[in-house]
């Protein structure tokens, strides 16, 4: 129990809580027992993976129930009101006006059709709280509270008109307008850069603090919750690990799990550096200009080079080109001028006019698992087509290949063999998509994105597994991503990339010491770290009004 | 008050109070609701209303058994995967089955079941029915019952060649439209929108009138006239599917189109293209009736339910229910096929019932 809020008024509490889903015909547990306690203004983390029922706990806190799932036992009592045995209409009126939900992607949250102010004012309108006129000059208020630029105007524009950050800090607004009591945020700020990540975090941060709102905050992020909450709540598949007050539960977890979740960000592959004996690049990128049909410049000038056996991270937030350079590479957009090199000799610039060995050279492993591999294909098949295509393997050889693929990938071959993709774990889809890649016998593999769609200790389990990958096969990868932690584990260099110049490039070491390129100092401090107070650090050092995307330009 | 009566309502009031008692609340309400109904009717009609609504009830609760029953025999029938499937289907789509079941049977062993031939004139125009002719005779004394099993076969068989070659073209170009893209994905779509916008009957009218009333003329100008639909559903579907990262991969790959397709696209395509075969089917069925009707599709004397309701439209004004039967039969397939495909298109577009 957290000393700050020990004389508190309780204001949510949850006992013995047990949600079951439906699946193939049968009930199954996904909450099994999880007691909950929040008192007013008290902000509480909830930490897990994925399936960890981090998401079913936050719904279940506004009495409401996912599709397929139905609350089996236990009580949730919120400000004294019994919500497992009220009425539909009576936990109605509680969302929206005294408990409010913050989802992860504002983008898919918004009606597109409609006003962001014309949204934000339907919950106050609705409960008859405030005239609309009234609930509009709230919005601003709030808005500029938010610190969201014009705050007089920006209400007035339609959801795409607006950045993600905004808009998410715009869907905080919105939860506040009926000055709930309570808030639940579910992943608020995964879908974002680092850079709009921070500024998100200080505005929800502020509002909580301002209004002394009790809130959930859920999130599989140790760091953020680290500077969000008062108190975490450890969760693993439905059940409770531990809980204590953030600042205990740093310093001293308890349990095993909770150890291993700290310990995730480990990993680290010592550093290889170029060979000096004056050999060709494996893979050169020189001048490349590259846009889409019709549009703006996307690259400008996007010069590096990669070779055998390295490691080469790219850098930079969403929209700065890493994902386009990776499609020049491959072929899928041919550049506008500047050509790529393999071993020293020009690629065509459309893949279909590779050869077929040009093509093997180069393999890709994709961000999300889920739409990379056909879920209507056996694993046997996803893998073997390579190995049959390139290298016209069949019958028992195929089979024997496969086998041998899945050995390397830790996956028992009698066991997934013929198995189809959504039979698997995230994690298990994303070895599926490194094997596909090696069966190819390819010398370069772009990761694009790879670990970012997992959890902390399964990515992990991908990056070593790359890692070894790397040493048994000398293979090179171009391993594009946002998160700094994933490069300071993995990259033995490093490109940093913004609006699709490359900003800085150099070995590891040289470009995790200062001095940075402004743009690179951004990015490396806006990564969240374990202190509590490093978000209060940041941001006395940047000052409130020049954090995240004011700070870039 | 007549036995029937007494009977009527003692089972009525029996049936609501256990299923009062055992807490069947839905089915109190209806039996219940049924009980106060029938006071009025049977106040209004008499006993015959109450018999009439007894024996829809006993109709419905036999179409009901007969559901459950096939449902349970083709779940012991199949392989694992697909009995799962299976029980998830409803009664309406158990008996859509069933009538699907029956009907194909009736058309592959028409010559067997069949007692006399199609065109065979056994008594007197209009004769009523006997031990002899189960349904009566037609206008020319040829037995209606034979005609009706042999129409099963006949007007059946078309429209499933008619819809599977549709299907073959309209889904061969949509995958490719998709695939290709660009100019070929233009000329096809345009090519689409021309055939479509010409009314179907007037068009098939036309073509029909022009090159004569054969069976491979019907079947080609049906095919055309449907293809562009299927076009537009496997082109928006698969377009759907080109720009997911497993084709991008397969790209790279140096895979060729025809492969894309057969190997990529189609495994995820099935499941609505087959909710739209059994739809595109029952519209197939209904023109080339309708063609019958108007004496342009299938040639007597070959049996064929559209040009059977035709030649027997004149019975209807004595009040003989004859020329309804192959009316009815059409109707019924085309019920049946809804309920099918009803209980696929919610299977694939992923609702769960709460």
């Amino acid at each position: 129990m957290n000393d700050k809020f020990k004389n508190a008024e309780v204001l949510l509490e949850i006992k013995d809580l047990k949600i079951e889903g439906y699946s193939d015909e049968t009930w199954v547990p996904i909450i099994k027992g999880v007691d909950l306690t929040l008192h007013r203004g008290e902000v509480l983390g909830l930490i897990g993976e994925s399936g960890a029922g981090k998401s079913t706990i936050g719904a279940a806190a506004m009495g409401y129930a996912r599709d397929g799932t139905r609350i089996s036992n236990g009580s949730i009592e919120f400000d004294g009101m019994e919500l497992t045995t009220a009425s539909e209409s009576e936990r109605r009126a509680l969302r929206g006006s005294r408990i409010a939900y913050v989802a992860q992607s504002a983008a898919a949250s918004f009606n597109p059709s409609h006003k962001i102010i014309d949204q934000h004012t339907e919950a106050p309108v609705h409960y008859r709280i405030k005239k609309r006129m009234e609930a509009q000059e709230d919005a601003m208020e709030l808005y500029e509270r938010l610190r969201l630029p014009n705050p007089k105007e920006i209400g007035f524009r339609y959801p795409h008109q607006v950045s993600g950050g905004q808009l998410q800090r715009a869907m905080t607004a919105m939860a506040m307008s009926c000055r709930p009591d309570l808030i639940i945020f579910d992943e608020p700020t995964t879908a974002l850069d680092v850079t709009t990540q921070i500024e998100v975090l200080a505005a929800i941060r502020d509002i909580v603090d301002q209004f002394n709102t009790a809130a959930i905050y859920i999130t599989h992020d140790l760091a953020v919750v680290a500077q969000m909450a008062d108190t975490i709540k450890v969760l693993l598949k439905g059940e409770e690990v531990e809980q204590a007050p953030t600042q205990v539960m740093l310093d001293n977890p308890q349990e095993d799990y909770t150890k291993s979740l700290w310990a995730v960000r480990s990993f680290n592959s010592p550093q290889r550096h170029r060979p000096t004996d004056g050999s060709e690049p494996l893979i050169s990128v020189q001048h490349v200009d590259a846009a889409y049909t019709g549009g703006v410049k996307v690259l400008d000038d996007v010069s590096f080079d990669i070779y055998p056996g390295m490691t080469v991270a790219v850098v930079g937030e969403s929209g700065s080109g890493k994902s386009t350079t990776a499609r020049c590479i491959t072929g899928l957009l041919p550049p506008m001028s500047g050509q790529i090199l393999c071993k020293g000799e020009p690629l065509p610039p459309r893949y279909k006019d590779r050869t077929r060995d040009q093509l093997r050279q180069a393999q890709m492993i994709y961000q999300m698992a889920d739409t990379a591999l056909n879920p209507k294909v056996r694993i046997s098949e996803i893998i073997g087509r390579p190995a049959q295509f390139y290298g016209g393997l069949h019958g028992p050889a195929l089979k024997q290949r496969v086998d041998e693929l899945l050995d390397l990938i830790e996956l028992e071959p009698s066991k997934y063999y013929s198995r189809y993709p959504p039979e698997l774990s995230g994690g298990q889809k994303q070895r599926i998509g490194i094997a596909r890649a090696l069966a190819a016998e390819p010398e370069f593999i772009i990761c694009d994105e790879v670990t970012s769609a997992l959890d902390q200790l399964v990515a992990e389990g991908i990056l070593k597994l790359l890692d070894r990958l790397q040493n048994e096969f000398g293979l090179a990868y171009m391993f594009i991503t946002h998160d700094l932690a994933t490069v300071r584990s993995i990259a033995d260099e490093v490109v940093v990339m913004q609006h699709g110049k490359v900003v800085e490039q150099g070995p590891k070491d040289e470009m995790f010491t200062p001095p940075h390129h402004p743009y690179t100092d951004l990015l490396l401090s806006s990564v969240p770290e374990m202190d509590p107070e490093w978000l209060t650090t940041v941001l006395e050092e940047r000052g409130v009004d020049n954090i995240g995307e004011a700070a870039g330009n | 008050m007549s036995n029937f009566v007494i009977l009527y309502y003692t089972a009525l009031i029996g049936a609501s109070c256990l299923a009062a008692y055992y807490k069947q609340r839905s089915v109190f309400m209806l039996i219940f609701s049924l009980t106060l109904v029938s006071f009025v009717l049977g106040i209004i009609g008499g006993a015959g209303a109450l018999r009439f609504v007894a024996t829809s009830a006993f109709v419905l609760a036999l179409a009901a058994g007969t559901s459950y029953a096939f449902r349970e025999f083709l779940i012991l029938i199949s392989k694992p995967g697909l009995a799962k499937e299976l029980r998830t289907a409803p009664l309406t789509a158990a008996f859509g089955m069933f009538v699907i079941f029956t009907y194909a049977i009736a058309g592959i062993f028409a010559p067997w079941i069949a007692p006399h031939g199609e065109a065979e004139i056994i008594g007197q125009a209009f004769a009523p029915a006997d031990e002899n002719m189960l349904l009566g005779a037609d206008q020319l004394g040829r037995d209606m019952f034979s005609r009706i099993i042999y129409g099963a076969r006949n007007s059946v068989g078309l429209a499933l060649v008619a819809t599977l070659l549709a299907f073959l073209m309209g889904a061969t170009a949509g995958l490719l439209a998709a695939v290709k893209g660009g100019w070929f994905d233009q000329l096809m779509g345009r090519t689409a929108d021309v055939i479509m916008s010409i009314p179907s009957l007037i068009f098939a009218l036309l073509i029909l009138s022009i090159f004569g009333t054969g069976l491979q003329v019907i079947v080609i100008v049906v095919a055309v006239i449907y293809s562009p639909r299927v076009f537009r559903l496997t082109r928006a579907v698969a377009g759907n599917i080109v720009v997911m990262d497993y084709i991008e991969a397969a790209k790279l790959r140096g895979e060729k189109d025809w492969y894309l397709i057969r190997k990529e696209i189609l495994p995820n395509a099935t499941a609505p293209l087959i909710a739209e075969f059994g739809l595109e089917f029952c519209f197939v069925f209904l023109l080339i009736a309708g063609l019958s009707f108007l004496g342009l599709g299938i040639q007597p004397p070959t049996a064929d339910w559209g040009s059977m309701v035709r030649e027997n439209a004149t019975l209807i004004s004595f009040g003989d229910i004859t020329p309804l039967i192959p009316a009815a039969a059409i109707a019924l397939l085309t019920v049946a096929i809804n309920f099918v495909v009803d209980w696929m298109l919610f299977r694939t577009s992923g609702l769960k019932e709460q």
